[in-house]
């Protein structure tokens, strides 16, 4: 099934971003003595840590839809039959996150990808990586992108 | 029309509850309804959302933000280590002398759990699980009580997740009313509010461990008859002697929030590895949640950006600034009615919603006409705290009864409820009274308030200002 192929390529991306918050964790907790006790490095620490971020939470957003643990004020709708709710989330799913993922690709390729071109910079350390910020964003929005159409086209039996 | 960013708030609220979708699904979705009315109607033109990928890239650039899943990280940790079990089962045994141990644990895993949650909703779902079934089931309804409590702790005790967004958005909305008024001094900034919200944390905190004790005597001795061997002294002594080791270096300037939260989650793994409790299927366990929660509160903030885009393109922002000169010269007018619109809106928005969605939109105006920002922050985090505290609809009312599945009535929950209510009341009347109880440690910007008509003037033009300074 076509939809089970795409969600283990969600979950293969979500497994393999689980990991970079230990990275995040050490640089963020090493810019303290770096910046207290070495007097150096820590802004380049808080850079690399910048970027890893960034993709860290570019893939978070679809592994919460995944998991189900998006903030929601259930409790009108826990009393409503299931099969009510889960067309209701398919409908949100093609009239709302498909064409805003899309309205952000749309606007975010050329400014993206005249970043990759010109491998931009950090504006204040002038340190090299800065363009990985602006791909995270269209990396966010693919995923989003994806899950929504795998969410609002999947066959109803597995809904 | 300019009023529509206030019919999205309510479109929002409105379709939240009845929908159950995803809050972030909603307000992008109303975002886009709005949005495709506004340029259907000719309000702007569709380059509206050029904007959208700019702000994206600029919320992905954003230092304070890493604190996120750091903090997210560890909570997850606790919660999945053994610890959270050891801390109230030492804690309820160092307590059982006050005949109230396991509901005064509870209260302090609460103080512990609560502020890495980000949101009265993750606290809620947390402490639902972690504390609610380890109260007993003498005097339900006061035990439910107590974890709605608990989830609105994260709100007040710093350094929370909602105080260190609170304080980004207070940074804003104090930098642009300055920048219109020309007042003198410095920008409030996170660790200002950090510090100014210790003293009524603390108070509110003391208050509310009487009211555990009072409520929860003579608890069945038998249930704390279990022993606790001095290893788990040792781990609970050793994880709060963190914990207040973080907290004072935050209080102190030593440490950035953020830096204080990696140190944080490198410490639990290191306890974790040390211990042998850290083993591969909890790592997963906790990475996975930590993603998944990262994703659920970033996702908000995707929504808020998208939300606010949409608000500002009506021009709802001016539209306020416009409003609130309407409260003639008196500015204790203008916060009462700021502050009773924030807790109206903290019935269906959770405090993540609130900072992002509707502090940006009061806060400027509000701020040139009250200037001194550390008391109006106080003021904001405890009206927020007591209205999602108020039954039958306070968000965490409302969260911990789907969580729990709780079938208490609703006066028999409000009554448990009331001594908690009473007692954020007489903490905001203090704050009210006495702005000189907050610890400050320099003087903010301050001034002489100015007039309302002049106040709308200087914000039109700084509000083209920003238009122009807009990224395209």
């Amino acid at each position: 099934m076509a939809s089970n192929a795409v969600d283990r390529v969600l979950g293969g991306i979500s497994k393999a971003a689980l990991l970079l918050v230990w990275p995040l964790s050490l640089l963020l907790f090493a810019q303290w003595p770096l910046r207290d006790w070495v007097h150096a490095y820590s802004r380049e620490a808080n850079d690399i840590a910048q970027i890893i971020f960034a993709l860290y939470v570019a893939v978070a957003i679809t592994e919460a839809t995944r998991r189900d643990t998006h903030l929601a004020a259930d409790v009108l709708a826990h009393r409503y039959p299931v099969r009510w709710r889960a067309r209701l989330a398919r409908l949100a799913s093609a009239a709302i996150l498909i064409p805003w993922s899309l309205f952000l690709l749309y606007s975010g390729v050329v400014p993206a990808w005249n970043s990759l071109l010109q491998l931009e910079r950090f504006a204040e350390t002038l340190n090299p990586g800065y363009f990985l910020i602006r791909i995270a964003v269209l990396l966010l929005a693919t995923l989003v992108l994806v899950q929504a159409l795998r969410d609002a086209f999947r066959p109803r039996r597995d809904a | 029309m300019e009023a529509a960013g206030l019919w999205m708030l309510g479109t929002a609220g409105i379709v939240m509850l009845a929908s159950g979708l995803p809050a972030w699904i909603v307000l992008v979705g109303v975002a886009l309804a709005f949005a495709t009315a506004g340029i259907a109607i000719g309000m702007f033109d569709s380059n509206l959302f050029t904007a959208l990928y700019s702000r994206l890239v600029g919320l992905l650039e954003y230092d304070l933000l890493q604190a996120l899943p750091l903090y997210v990280l560890m909570g997850s940790l606790i919660n999945r280590l053994p610890l959270a079990d050891t801390l109230f089962r030492v804690g309820a045994r160092a307590l059982a002398w006050t005949g109230s141990g396991r509901a005064l644990a509870g209260l302090g895993l609460g103080i512990v759990l609560a502020p890495m949650s980000g949101s009265a909703g993750a606290s809620a779902s947390v402490l639902s699980h972690a504390v609610y079934p380890r109260l007993g089931c003498r005097g339900a309804e006061h035990n439910l009580a107590l974890v709605c409590l608990a989830s609105t702790l994260g709100v007040v005790t710093p350094p929370s997740l909602v105080l260190i967004f609170l304080g980004d958005a207070m940074l804003r909305a104090h930098t642009e009313a300055t920048n219109v008024t020309g007042l003198v001094g410095r920008i409030i900034n996170t660790q200002d509010v950090f510090h100014a919200a210790l003293v009524p944390a603390a108070m509110l905190l003391a208050i509310c461990v009487a009211i555990v004790w009072l409520t929860h005597r003579a608890e069945a001795p038998e249930s704390l008859a279990e022993g606790t061997p001095p290893s788990d002294w040792i781990v609970a002594i050793g994880a709060l002697g963190l914990v207040v080791a973080l907290l004072a270096g935050v209080a102190l300037g030593h440490l950035y929030a953020v830096e204080a939260a990696a140190a944080g989650g490198v410490a639990l793994s290191a306890y974790g590895l040390a211990t042998r409790t850290l083993t591969r299927k909890v790592l997963a366990e906790a990475l996975e949640d930590t993603l998944a929660i990262t994703g659920a509160l970033f996702a908000l903030l995707v929504a808020a950006t998208t939300f606010t885009l949409v608000q500002r393109a009506y021009g709802t922002d001016r539209w306020l600034a416009a409003l609130f000169t309407q409260f003639g010269t008196d500015p204790a007018i203008l916060l009462a009615a700021v502050l009773a619109a924030l807790a109206l809106c903290a019935l269906v928005l959770d405090a993540f919603e609130m900072t992002f969605v509707v502090i940006p939109l009061v806060m400027p105006p509000l701020l040139m006409r009250v200037p001194d920002a550390t008391w109006v922050a106080v003021l904001t985090l405890l009206i927020l705290q007591t209205s999602f505290l108020v039954p039958p609809f306070g968000y965490a009312v409302l969260m911990v009864r789907s969580r729990t599945a709780s079938r208490i009535p609703n006066l028999a929950l409000a009554r448990a409820l009331a001594p908690y209510i009473a007692a954020q009341a007489l903490v905001l009347a203090l704050v009210i009274a006495f702005p000189r109880m907050l610890w400050r440690e320099e003087v903010t910007a301050q001034g002489t308030p100015v007039s309302g008509e002049k106040a709308r003037e200087m914000f039109e033009k700084q509000l083209e200002e920003n238009d122009r300074n807009e990224p395209k």
